[in-house]
């Protein structure tokens, strides 16, 4: 064999050898071992058409080629339904493969966004990803990539498996529910008109949930998630969100709990969706009642919270702002 | 020049400073511009004082040094007796400040301290670089700009921010090509309870201001205002010209409250169509940041046809690549004297100086300290490499060639820490 100049094969050989391989890889017989270089090789190849080698640029009409060979023979979801069969650095190769198609863009069409739209079944084998240890954070890599385009994340969001999130964001192993954290978090902040109509439309199921996570013993999902609340109920796309959010007393109650917790950060967390409560000119009368009750209470609380950060000029001044709107609350004259 | 800068130092008011992302660029060994003058250190804080980046009216912009992370910032230096010539010059300050304080995103101005000198004068810091000056960009490279311009301002506004001055000048370029949008002076912050974006007063630039506005109407959408004067922003960076003129303000809002103006043929009918949509005369009309988004202007991919416009020389040294200004400052703050240096150091220095590599800043330190530094601030900066994962390994190779090559070479002893800085560069903190 010629040690230079190999001739290289068309992207439909590699994708045909990939093809097979994967194939006997799967059946994990006896001829695993060759099969298994025989797919790195190929997935090598790919990457090398899609990215370019040291001195060659990536040729348009081979990766246009290499793309239309993927969809046709299904190897590219193939490839992530069975990512766990292949070895450690062939899983990194089908990420950089699988991002790569997904961000081919012909003038505004984004082929392969289309081809996943009608094959959606490859969103759910990523979000399912998050099951398998051994290929939970290359499906997050891959699954953030696919969110990032709105149609995509639309059909992520709208599923029922996006209720799968409150489960994986609270998984024993650190990295992967940070991982599924990020994906959760890109998913409800990216897009933000789908999102404040998502949220407007499934509030009471979504909000559920989300309840969860703030009562989690988990700290980090406590803080990340009340964290991300914060950051959702004051962006001005949901606002209406925020205004059905902060009309119910039983989440009020639950701040002032939180408000209370051991742990300084998720108090200061927890400040920042309470302020929200009392800033709110016009309050409903459950949330007024509350706050009547432990007017005192609360002043004192307030005066005495966090005074350490007093470096942070913008919290002590919401701070004696919402002083100041206790105080002023007045008992309905009976 | 440094007689003079004290003086002006003594009415300094307030600084600002933020973030900046440093990278490190082929410099081809003629380009290295030789400083004749002697600079005087002046350290404020922990701040070392570089050179002059520009000029506004409300006093001056000049790189700095932070001595203890070794970041690049450039500081905002606002002198109080400017500021009180300009309408509301005090309480915009203020305002800004207040703004951006709670504001983070990669394409909006970051501000990183705010100093105030003795005679209760402030500082607050800023970031480097340019604005996207007046002059037409080749499509794909107005596009990149567009679309981070769409990403901020979508930011903004979801923080309930009402820009109102979006111009070319307001946005500033980092030498990696990102662009930030500045100058919140006139921003307004919507009431967080307030239903709708209705906004009373307008400060922004004319020939940016929407026919609302022009017109003198009591009540608009904020919103709207940014969409326009983007519209307008866009117009300028692909046609170098303006939808709308006069020669003096009251003719050119006149032009605008009509809303007559034509978009260049070669502009072509994408691109026209964007900038009709946001450069509509009805605001209820016009696009919002979704429509944008979704435009198929915005969706495609534009292919580079022609060379990138780089980012301007510097001002004061013409330094088309921008390296940092306070290495000759840093020399004098650590005694460096100038009978070492000699011109043809730069020659046979091309290996390093061609470097691209990105470099821990916290090896600048380790150099200085060789030559005799004597303050401690810089000893416990922290070393750092982000961008660039690879950063470290790379680094202590070029690092051990320089050691060798500086052992080796005695007439390279003189080297000056100007070269050396320049080859590393810092690169972006967190």
């Amino acid at each position: 064999m010629p040690l230079f100049g190999k001739p290289h094969k068309s992207p439909a050989d590699i994708v045909k050898t990939l093809k097979e391989n994967l194939a006997i890889l799967v059946k994990h017989d006896k001829k695993a071992d060759k099969a298994s270089d025989e797919v790195s090789k190929c997935l090598v190849s790919m990457k090398e058409i899609l990215y370019g080698s040291n001195d060659k640029e990536p040729h348009t009409e081979t990766v246009a080629q290499l793309a239309q060979e993927l969809y046709n023979s299904g190897l590219l979801i193939s490839l992530v339904e069975n990512l766990q069969v292949i070895d450690f650095e062939g899983k990194k190769d089908v990420c950089q493969i699988f991002n790569n198609i997904l961000r081919r863009q012909i003038g505004t069409r984004c082929p392969t966004v289309e081809y996943f739209c009608s094959h959606q079944e490859v969103l759910f084998i990523l979000l399912k990803g998050y099951e398998t240890p051994q290929v939970a954070l290359n499906c997050g890599i891959m699954l953030r990539e696919c969110i990032r385009h709105e149609p995509l994340a639309k059909i992520v969001l709208h599923s029922d498996d996006f209720h799968n999130f409150f489960g994986y964001v609270e998984m024993s192993t650190f990295d992967i529910a940070s991982d599924a954290f990020a994906t959760f978090k890109d998913l409800l902040t990216r897009h933000k008109v789908l999102v404040a109509e998502y949220l407007g439309q499934n509030y009471d199921a979504v909000f559920a949930d989300y309840e969860k996570l703030l009562h989690s013993d988990n700290y980090v999902t406590k803080r990340q998630s009340l964290k991300l609340l914060g950051e959702l109920l004051l962006d001005r796309n949901n606002f209406t969100v925020m205004t059905r959010y902060i009309s119910k007393p039983e989440n009020l109650k639950l701040m002032m709990n939180l408000l209370r917790d051991k742990s300084p950060n998720i108090q200061f967390e927890a400040f920042h969706v309470f302020k929200v409560f009392v800033a709110n000119p016009n309050k409903t009368q459950p949330i007024v009642d509350i706050l009547l009750k432990n007017q005192t209470k609360l002043i004192d609380f307030l005066n005495n919270f966090q005074n350490d950060r007093s470096d942070d000029e913008q919290f002590n001044d919401e701070k004696t702002y919402l002083i100041k709107q206790i105080r002023d609350l007045k008992k309905p004259t009976s | 020049m440094s007689a003079r800068e004290l003086q002006h130092l003594d009415y300094l008011n307030e600084n600002e400073l933020m973030e900046m992302d440093t990278f490190i660029h082929r410099i081809d060994s003629t380009e290295v511009i030789y400083q004749p003058r002697r600079k005087r250190a002046k350290l404020i804080g922990k701040y070392l004082m570089g050179d002059l980046l520009g000029e506004g009216s409300y006093g001056k912009v000049k790189e700095m040094l932070d001595s203890e992370t070794l970041c690049r910032r450039a500081v905002k230096i606002l002198k109080k007796k400017k500021l009180r010539r300009i309408p509301n010059g005090e309480a915009n300050v203020k305002k800004e400040i207040q703004l951006l304080r709670r504001l983070q995103h990669k394409n909006v101005i970051q501000l990183v301290d705010v100093l105030y000198n003795e005679e209760k004068q402030k500082i607050y810091p800023h970031q480097m670089l340019d604005s996207v000056s007046e002059k037409r960009f080749p499509v794909f490279q107005a596009h990149g700009y567009f679309c981070q311009l769409i990403d901020g301002l979508e930011y903004l506004h979801s923080q309930g921010i009402v820009h109102k001055d979006i111009k070319p000048g307001n946005l500033l370029l980092t030498t990696d090509g990102s662009l930030k949008i500045s100058d919140l002076g006139v921003a307004e912050a919507l009431h967080p309870f307030a239903e709708d974006d209705t906004c009373r007063t307008s400060q922004g630039s004319p020939a940016f201001q929407p026919p609302e506005i022009a017109n003198g109407l009591d009540t608009f959408s904020g919103f709207k205002v940014d969409i326009w004067s983007a519209g307008v922003t866009l117009y300028n960076i692909t046609t170098s010209l303006y939808p709308f003129e006069g020669d003096n303000i009251y003719k050119l809002f006149e032009n605008i409250g009509k809303g007559d103006y034509t978009i260049p043929e070669e502009c072509g009918p994408l691109l026209s169509d964007l900038l009709r949509g946001m450069l509509e005369y009805d605001p209820a009309k016009r696009f919002s940041i979704q429509n944008i988004r979704q435009h198929n202007w915005v969706r495609k991919k534009h292919p580079p046809s022609e060379p990138p416009v780089p980012i301007p020389a510097s001002a004061e040294c013409r330094d088309p690549w921008r390296s940092m200004t306070v290495v000759p400052y840093l020399e004098d703050l650590h005694g460096y004297t100038e009978d070492d240096d000699d011109d043809e150091l730069y020659d046979g220095e091309d290996e390093i100086i061609y470097t691209q590599d990105f470099t821990v800043p916290g090896q600048v330190v380790e150099e200085e300290l060789h030559q005799g530094s004597t303050d401690p601030s810089l000893a416990v900066a922290k070393p750092v490499c982000v961008n660039g994962t690879e950063g470290g390994s790379l680094n202590s190779k070029t690092k051990a060639e320089r050691r060798s090559s500086s052992s080796s070479n005695p007439s390279r002893k003189g080297l000056s820490t100007a070269s050396k800085i320049r080859k590393l560069s810092t690169c972006k903190q967190q």
